[in-house]
């Protein structure tokens, strides 16, 4: 592109009111001419202001997206622990609670294949624990079966584990593991009774496209899911997340996320 | 070429800057509560940007969940003196938006995904001019003095997520008139707003009718 093409195109391109291939030509213009681009500066220079049109209507986003942004945000720092992104480290005097949640999950994501199989034992343990407490022998039975199976489908080459922790003021939590294909098995508990047409539905999350819906379940008053998902594109690091739906079918979370957690493979 | 603190006309930027910019250092630590922070200040402007854009609610919503987390993950490439935070944070919003309605467009060449919001932003690095104080009432003032025509055409680019050449389809109008109603009409809008177009030419006031 000569520098008179790039001229030409300045205002459509401060707008990123060209084709893909000519924004990325007028980008590389830029990048490579050492010729003067005040005409892109002058007319750049306007465009912020447009964020403040005055007929843009304020409306105020629901209350859900707010949390569905910090579970993922927190389950994304989940991930750098993992090693999936180098995060900016300084040091930080007074964490807040979701952070040091947050952090906890970091250093778990650090352990080793064999610490987080201890991990996951412990965490067998406390649900069975928790469940006998509240006397309900036949529930533990059936979260120690549902762990069983997830663990059973972990064991399997090219699997991922994934501890599903509590959102804030949750307390469902509970393993699960993403199968080579890319399927969920799921073993939670504390999981609030789901009323009505109420569902909870399972959502995978890459990277920061889209939460996938890949299957929902109903839960009741032992608080026990059992459940594996729909298969679906999910490489490692993918996050696993569960929402409470008012019905099924959701193709976004509407509900509240109440649990999420961090696929991770053994290798990493 | 502006030397990056780039104030133009005695512009300053305003304690809520500096404010927006402890957090988002705090953001780029990782600290969930600096998110929240950031959220709660921008989520009105961010989702209202995001429905006039794409005219649909769960797709606003996914445009800001987006940007957020573009935000959260990228703060550190933040740099100071290119835009205040507020301007930065709004523009991934913009970008996120405009990008979502043009997937929807089957017939409009995709761009390649970008999965770093910022460094596909290559807008804000020509936007340092603006030091912040976007102003409502100011750029009422500034769209008053542009045309009818000048204004539709900026309107259906920046709000609308059309190419030049849509515009021009869409409005019956020759691709030349277009380009110079988007560059008179923010030509215009600068006098207003910076009190110079920026310019010796002193020609060329005049759009196409």
């Amino acid at each position: 592109m000569t520098h008179e093409q790039a001229l030409d195109l300045a205002a459509a391109y401060v707008l990123g009111a060209l084709e893909a291939a000519d924004m990325a030509a007028v980008r590389d213009h830029l990048a490579t001419c050492p010729e003067s681009h005040v005409e892109f500066e002058r007319l750049g220079g306007v465009v912020p202001y447009l964020l403040e049109w005055p007929d843009i209507e304020l409306v105020e986003p629901p209350a859900s997206l707010g949390d569905r942004i910090m579970a993922a945000a927190a389950a994304d720092l989940a991930t750098r622990g993992a090693g999936a992104e180098p995060a900016p480290q300084r040091t930080i005097a007074f964490p807040s609670a979701p952070e040091r949640e947050a952090r906890a999950r970091t250093r778990t994501g650090r352990l080793g294949w064999a610490m987080r199989i201890a991990a996951v034992v412990a965490i067998v343990a406390l649900g069975g624990w928790n469940l006998l407490l509240q006397n309900e022998l036949g529930a533990a039975r059936r979260f120690d079966q549902a762990v069983a199976s997830v663990i059973s489908a972990a064991a399997q080459p090219g699997s991922q584990t994934v501890v599903m922790t509590p959102t804030e003021n949750n307390q469902a939590s509970g393993i699960a593991a993403i199968r080579p294909d890319g399927s969920v098995v799921l073993a939670m508990h504390d999981l609030p009774a789901t009323k009505g047409t109420e569902v909870y539905e399972t959502w995978v999350i890459v990277g920061s496209a889209a939460p996938v819906p890949v299957g929902d379940f109903k839960v009741d008053a032992n608080g026990i899911a059992t459940f594996t998902t729909r298969p679906t594109q999910a490489p490692p690091g993918a996050i696993v997340a569960v929402s409470r739906e008012p019905r099924p079918g959701s193709t976004a979370p509407v509900g509240p996320i109440v649990s999420t957690g961090v696929g991770v493979s053994p290798s990493t | 070429m502006n030397d990056g603190s780039g104030r133009v006309s005695g512009r300053v930027a305003s304690p809520a800057d500096d404010a927006d910019r402890a957090v988002l250092l705090r953001v780029a630590d990782g600290q969930l509560d600096a998110l929240q922070d950031l959220y709660d200040t921008y989520r009105t402007m961010a989702y209202s940007i995001a429905l006039r854009i794409t005219a649909d609610a769960p797709l606003a919503e996914d445009v800001v969940q987006d940007a957020f987390l573009g935000a959260w993950r990228n703060a550190a490439r933040y740099v100071e003196g290119k835009g205040s935070v507020k301007t930065w944070l709004l523009s991934i919003v913009h970008h996120r938006a405009v990008d979502a309605v043009r997937r929807r467009r089957p017939t409009v060449e995709l761009p390649e995904r970008e999965d770093v919001p910022p460094s596909s932003l290559t807008l804000p690095d020509i936007w340092h001019e603006v030091a912040g104080n976007l102003d409502r009432e100011e750029i009422a003032v500034a769209l008053g003095s542009l045309s009818d025509v000048q204004r539709e055409a900026i309107e259906l680019a920046y709000f609308g997520g059309l190419t030049q050449q849509e515009i021009a389809a869409r409005t019956g109008t020759p691709l030349g008139t277009v380009k110079s109603r988007i560059r008179l009409g923010l030509l215009a809008m600068r006098r207003t707003l910076v009190g110079d177009d920026g310019s010796d030419d002193p020609g060329s006031e005049r759009s196409s009718p």
